[in-house]
């Protein structure tokens, strides 16, 4: 058995075991990304002649799709929604909750815990009927608390209201992370500070954010991935009213399937796949210094 | 001047940490807490400190009570038994961090930090970070850190712990060769009953979240007010022997004792440590007030030998220094008397000093 082979399968055999998961990976993943970039760049239709019979149209869809208002409106939605409720909302919420419950006796801490996590992992057609029902105009239970009958909350402010969402419902990791992060803090370090009449600002920016600075960067980058590609909303707001809350993947939603354009649909997927490598590449260089940090 | 008056304080399930205590601490004084793990004596200086807070009681620093005030405004500096720096700060950055808190311009807290490090021999470390630095210049780092601070009062948990024993000597030297310098009020916690001794100006001896004795080093040593001071103190434990008074005299392991005038009638224990005793391999002159018995144990400590002596009713053990060259250790076996000095053993009643013999 040399180094390079140490189950001493040799070459055939090897592939051979690895074959059907890379089967699978190819059809499933592999083929519709590729499929993806090629009906990009084709009028493809889902009804009509263009369904039957479609045309090549080049980089067409990529260049309508820059000109095209409701895109770079999606686009800037978006923005707002990954800076709004991933970066402010979920990051500094999950990190004050963290900060806050971190030297709680038992039950307050689990009951507080229990109730984010379960905003977490609830069925995500389970939380929006929740909140549609909170935010509902005539029987919500937000217009009751406030006594504001009739304020339509989903139409007046459907962005406001889907970030707001997205933080109740994502925070939950945010909150684990940065928990997690915190007992990496020696109490002393921090007791080192408060001795020297440091205020819990700068307990922070002294002693607790240089420790987990990696930890940050690490929940940063996945909650803002997860945001810029999350499909939940659509179950509240659609992307409604008149496209005030169609963020990126509404808007391939009601592009490609409500509004029959697969090849346009195709194009601005691709854009949103691109986004996410970056992403990805980032998250990626980022764990490989962090690894060659630790050994070095 | 510390003192802390009624200090009570309760852990949430009832865990009584400091038990009603009260305690004088004069200025410029080196004072050691001292007791086993579990006595209470670290939430005692982490109450001085303002870490915890009392359930019930107060303490003053200064003659002004700070029972209520944050850790930040007692003007304390406390040094870690993990040394507690800072990782990211290179060493002249964590030697001037509580300047920098209390707002001390960049040049002058620098220069600070500076005098500070050389006066503690890291002068050639100052670019470097705590990562870079042996434990030893670690603890000297964690040492300036409270020392550029000028505080009225250092406290000090288990300085001298994480160090190995050898470089633990010359710390503890320099130490106290600091604090005589400096003149500042310290409170060290410790378990190491010779370092306590070595270090301080007074000891107080601690038991399950109360004060035991306090004294001098000496008085400690020689005076123990109880029994679990008695075996605590002392690099080897104190022989502690159950006896009677009777008609006079002190019946303990066989062994019949006189008393001193005015011991009445009643159990007692007997307390003797072993570089108290010599060992005799031949029967000696004062053969009547010595305990016989046979060498069951030698343990080599050195210099010396600890003997364990058994004599039938009791285990005693005497320290036993080594002989000319060439001569070995007591054998196994071999019969022996310890033979008590005059004037050092101690009288227990009722876990109370009686008297000495």
């Amino acid at each position: 058995m040399s180094p390079a082979d140490p189950a001493g399968l040799g070459r055939a055999r090897a592939a051979g075991f690895v074959l059907p998961a890379l089967v699978l990976i190819g059809v499933f993943l592999v083929f519709p990304a590729l499929w993806t970039i090629y009906l990009g760049l084709t009028d493809y239709r889902l009804t009509g002649l263009a369904a039957a019979d479609p045309q090549v149209v080049g980089l067409g869809n990529y260049t309508s799709a820059l000109e095209d208002e409701r895109f770079r409106n999606s686009l800037w939605l978006t923005v707002q929604y990954v800076l709004g409720s991933a970066v402010v909302g979920q990051a500094v919420l999950g990190f004050a909750l963290a900060w806050v419950l971190r030297n709680r006796p038992g039950p307050v801490k689990r009951v507080v815990e229990g109730l984010v996590l379960l905003a977490w992992i609830l069925p995500s057609s389970v939380v929006a009927f929740l909140w549609i029902a909170l935010l509902d105009r005539d029987a919500g239970t937000l217009n009751a608390l406030l006594h504001t009958p009739g304020f339509a909350w989903l139409l007046d402010h459907p962005m406001p209201s889907i970030i707001v969402f997205n933080v109740w419902r994502g925070t939950a990791f945010s909150m684990m992370l940065y928990g997690a992060a915190l007992e990496n803090v020696p109490p002393s370090h921090l007791e080192t500070a408060r001795l020297a009449g440091a205020s819990t600002f700068q307990q922070l920016r002294d002693v607790v954010l240089p420790r987990i600075k990696g930890h940050v960067l690490t929940n940063l980058l996945l909650i803002s991935l997860w945001t810029f590609n999350d499909f939940t909303s659509f179950q509240i707001t659609a992307g409604g009213p008149e496209g005030r809350s169609e963020i990126l993947p509404v808007y391939i939603y009601n592009v490609a399937l409500s509004g029959g354009q697969l090849g346009f649909g195709a194009a601005i997927s691709f854009l949103v796949l691109l986004v996410n490598l970056v992403f990805a590449f980032v998250y990626l260089r980022l764990l490989r210094g962090r690894r060659e940090a630790v050994s070095p | 001047m510390i003192s802390l008056s009624g200090l009570t304080k309760e852990f949430p399930g009832g865990v009584r940490a400091i038990d009603s205590l009260d305690l004088e601490i004069a200025d410029g004084e080196f004072f050691a807490l001292l007791g086993p793990s579990g006595c209470g004596k670290t939430t005692l200086l982490r109450t001085i400190a303002g870490l915890e807070a009392p359930t019930s009681g107060n303490v003053s620093i200064g003659g002004v009570d700070v029972t209520g005030t944050p850790p930040g405004r007692r003007d304390v500096a406390m040094v870690f038994q993990d040394y507690a720096l800072f990782p990211h700060m290179d060493v002249t950055a964590n030697i001037a961090y509580p300047l920098r808190i209390k707002k001390v311009p960049r040049a002058r807290r620098e220069a600070r930090a500076a005098e500070t490090a050389s006066r503690l021999s890291l002068s050639g470390l100052l670019a470097r970070r705590p990562g870079q630095l042996s434990g030893g210049q670690q603890q000297r780092v964690a040492l300036a850190r409270a020392v550029a601070s000028h505080p009225k009062v250092f406290l000090f948990d288990e300085p001298l712990s994480n160090l190995d024993a050898r470089l633990r000597l010359e710390a503890r030297t320099f130490l106290k060769r600091l604090q005589r310098e400096l003149a500042v009020t310290t409170v060290f916690v410790t378990h190491d009953q010779g370092e306590a001794l070595a270090l301080a100006d007074r000891i107080a001896v601690m038991d399950a979240g109360r004060i035991v004795q306090v004294g001098t080093p000496p008085e400690v040593f020689h005076r123990p007010a109880g029994t679990f001071v008695a075996s605590f103190i002392g690099s080897t434990p104190m022989n502690l022997l159950p006896g009677a008074a009777q008609g006079g005299a002190l019946h303990v392991a066989g062994v019949v004792l006189p008393l001193p005038p005015g011991v009445e009638d009643g159990p007692l224990v007997y307390g003797l440590r072993p570089e108290y005793a010599d060992l005799s391999q031949s029967a000696p002159p004062e053969r009547n007030a010595s305990f016989a018995g046979k060498v069951a144990v030698v343990e080599n400590l050195g210099t010396s030998y600890l003997v364990t002596l058994d004599t039938g009713d009791a285990l005693v053990q005497v320290v036993v220094p080594e002989g000319p060259p060439g001569t070995g250790a007591p054998e196994p076996g071999a019969p022996a008397w310890a033979v008590p000095r005059p004037g050092r053993a101690l009288l227990y009643r009722d876990d109370a000093l009686l008297a000495h013999i």
